[in-house]
């Protein structure tokens, strides 16, 4: 039933916006902004006022809407709040996005009761509500933004599910996934939680949202974690990796206490065992989690920790290679028959054993392209960091490795891939080597290879293998 | 409310639950020491047991190795006058005299946290507890695959399995970490229990002290 419900809140028929506005300063401006000229179903603006919102017919309710309505965007004052809800149930929503605050966020204890009622009010429906107090939802596979950023719609559509605590950090991920080409099936910030929490979304994503492949959270506090740990182990296995960003590492552990346990058991200290536990890989930052993230999207993972690391540059091999060990893999070793095609296809002017230096080879992509397949074949070998600066002088090789890219195979290990360049000189060629093929790229060595190491890990948690260092 | 259980009655308790415990006995007297030492066999321990001391060695409650009679008359004498000329009003249950434990020092703990409930913890004991914080944590129940992590996470987990003199039995400490986690789904009454140190050995797993609080 909820999960039912929940498909047609993210992939509506129709959108009512209640407090749709043609004024700039009301986020019923932006919410409409957002839908018109991405949406493809019906949008019905609400606002007692105009005839029109956003060029579109306007009504004054939603009771006075013709047809169905699937999804209500709610943007209209607290204290209007519930009679809204009341006309969903009414009208057979099927689910609620409540941009509205003032509810249990706020110190007046107003708010607390104010939500108590909502929540109320939807469970006598059964309306499935995202919020109050969200910026809304993107679902990136259908094109529907319910959100007050229009600007998310920017983002490519991909396997990337990023469920939040807070709607700051989903800002943050998702302008960072529009810079650095990371694709979303789905951007949510759940607000205060009223009905739909983590547990329900994870449930939901895993099991009903084919979109999806990867499974982002940004955790802040929950009540009751266990309902949510208990969800992701019941869930596990459904070949979905879970990634976590919890923040709170800073809080203080109870000192207090005279014992070790109490004073050694700051709320992190737990969080981090119970994650792993459920088998949720937990990352440290924001860029980690994205990094991860668009790895686990965009390559197959990795059967051991032994890595081959390719550089157009010395340089960049070295710091990638010293990232790897701290992280928990190891450079591979390669077999004599890799070594031989790798010696067929570089003059013996550079570093030609793991890690190796493609700078001779560097103008004949051809041959680079080689040297990846030759490595990817190595059975000791099982994924491999993959560095190119590019500059202007390098005039054509970044078209030619697409062109080479074109034709070979979707590689059966991953290849995380940092290739950069100044701004606008190589954007398009590089665009069109990412999430291509089993390539991942990333911005710096040290970042292609966490990201390495964290597809690992992700592996080791669902097949209950060591990872010899787990942490760093 | 609830209550703290110390030293000879929490190690007594755990024995009864089926842990492998040093042997432990509280003694009165000097003489009473000397029998219950000679009874465990020496090389022994001794250790200050008062309800007002939390931790011994700051107080100078502790003596260890002690090889014969005459050490385990001089090592009471010591901690108990100790004891008495640095804790005037404070009250002395005895002193514990304990079978000498070897091997490696483990802290395994137990709390129940207010939002995730009964959660189990393991670390290197000793100096490591204080001043590295190697520990990690599961929530209760665990599985074996837990248990093992939980060693692997460790920071000193090489020292653990690659010790300079024998080798650990990591799989009994597994064994304790699961038996533990059973022991708490069935006393939902203790609320935190601190075993520390812990001796960990070829010959398996010993608590040596421990303070369990319930209620």
């Amino acid at each position: 039933m909820m999960n039912e419900k929940l498909d047609r809140l993210f992939s509506p028929g129709s959108v009512a916006v209640i407090g749709a506005s043609n004024s700039f300063d009301k986020l019923g401006y932006h919410v409409m902004k957002s839908l018109v000229g991405n949406y493809r179903g019906r949008i019905f603006p609400v606002n007692p006022k105009g005839d029109e919102v956003w060029g579109l017919t306007s009504y004054p309710s939603l009771k006075a809407i013709p047809g169905a309505v699937d999804l209500a965007v709610i943007a209209v004052p607290a204290g209007m709040v519930g009679e809204t809800l009341h006309a969903c149930g009414r009208k057979n929503v099927s689910g609620v996005v409540l941009i509205t605050a003032g509810f249990k966020e706020i110190e007046d204890p107003g708010g607390a009761s104010l939500e108590a009622e909502i929540r109320d009010i939807a469970g006598r429906y059964g309306l499935p509500i995202i919020g109050p107090n969200t910026f809304g939802f993107v679902n990136l596979t259908s094109a529907v933004n319910a959100s007050f950023t229009s600007e998310f719609s920017r983002i490519e559509k991909g396997g990337v599910a990023l469920v939040s605590q807070s709607g700051g950090i989903c800002h943050l991920c998702g302008f960072l996934a529009i810079e650095q080409r990371l694709a979303m099936s789905k951007l949510m910030s759940l607000g205060n939680r009223c009905n739909v929490d983590f547990p329900e979304l994870l449930t939901y994503l895993v099991n009903e949202d084919d979109s999806t492949k990867v499974i982002a959270l940004y955790i802040e506090g929950l009540d009751e974690p266990r309902k949510l740990l208990d969800a992701a182990r019941s869930v596990g296995g459904g070949g979905k990796p879970i990634i976590a960003l919890k923040a709170g590492k800073s809080e203080k552990g109870d000192s207090a206490s005279r014992f070790h346990t109490g004073s050694l058991a700051g709320n992190h200290a737990i969080w981090k065992g119970a994650l792993r536990q459920a088998g949720i890989l937990e990352v440290a930052t924001a860029e980690e989690l994205l990094d991860t993230a668009k790895a686990i999207d965009s390559c197959p993972l990795p059967r051991g920790p032994r890595v081959a690391v390719l550089s157009g540059q010395a340089g960049p091999g070295m710091i990638a290679s010293d990232t790897l060990e701290p992280s928990g893999l190891s450079l591979s070793r390669f077999s004599e028959e890799t070594q031989r095609r790798i010696n067929d296809l570089l003059p013996p002017i550079a570093i030609r054993t793991n890690p190796v230096d493609m700078g001779p080879a560097w103008y004949n992509p051809g041959n680079i392209i080689e040297i990846l397949k030759a490595v990817l074949a190595d059975e000791g070998t099982d994924g491999v960091i993959f560095l190119a600066m590019y500059a202007s002088a390098n005039l054509k090789l970044a078209d030619g490795m697409v062109e080479h890219m074109k034709t070979a195979d979707p590689f059966g290990k991953p290849v995380i891939a940092c290739f950069t360049a100044p701004p606008g000189i190589w954007d398009g060629p590089i665009g069109a080597l990412d999430r291509k093929k089993g390539v991942a790229i990333l911005p710096t060595p040290e970042r292609a290879a966490r990201a390495m190491a964290n597809l690992w890990k992700v592996n080791a948690l669902a097949n209950g293998k060591g990872v010899k260092t787990w942490d760093r | 409310m609830g209550s703290l259980m110390l030293s000879v009655d929490a190690v007594t308790f755990l024995e009864k639950e089926g842990f492998s415990v040093l042997k432990s006995f509280l003694a009165a007297s000097e003489d009473e020491a000397t029998v219950r030492a000679a009874q465990i066999g020496f090389p022994v321990a001794l250790k200050l047991s008062s309800p007002d001391v939390i931790h011994k060695t700051e107080a100078d409650g502790i003596r260890v190795s002690l090889r014969d009679a005459a050490e385990v008359r001089q090592a009471f004498r010591e901690i108990v006058g100790s004891f008495t000329s640095g804790n005037p009003g404070k009250r002395l249950d005895g002193v514990m005299v304990q079978e000498q434990g070897s091997g490696a020092e483990m802290i395994v703990g137990t709390l129940t946290d207010p939002q995730f409930g009964p959660v189990l913890m393991c670390g290197l004991g000793g100096i490591f507890v204080e001043a590295i914080k190697d520990v990690t944590f599961r929530l209760v129940p665990i599985d074996r695959r837990d248990a093992r992590e939980m060693l692997e996470e460790l920071k000193g987990y090489g020292a653990l399995r690659n010790p300079r003199k024998g080798s650990i039995d990591l799989a009994a400490v597994e064994d304790f970490l699961l038996k533990i986690s059973t022991f708490l789904k069935d006393h939902p009454e203790v609320r935190e229990m601190d075993l520390n140190p812990v001796f960990v050995s070829p010959r398996g797993v010993s608590i040596c002290d421990a303070r369990i609080k319930t209620g």
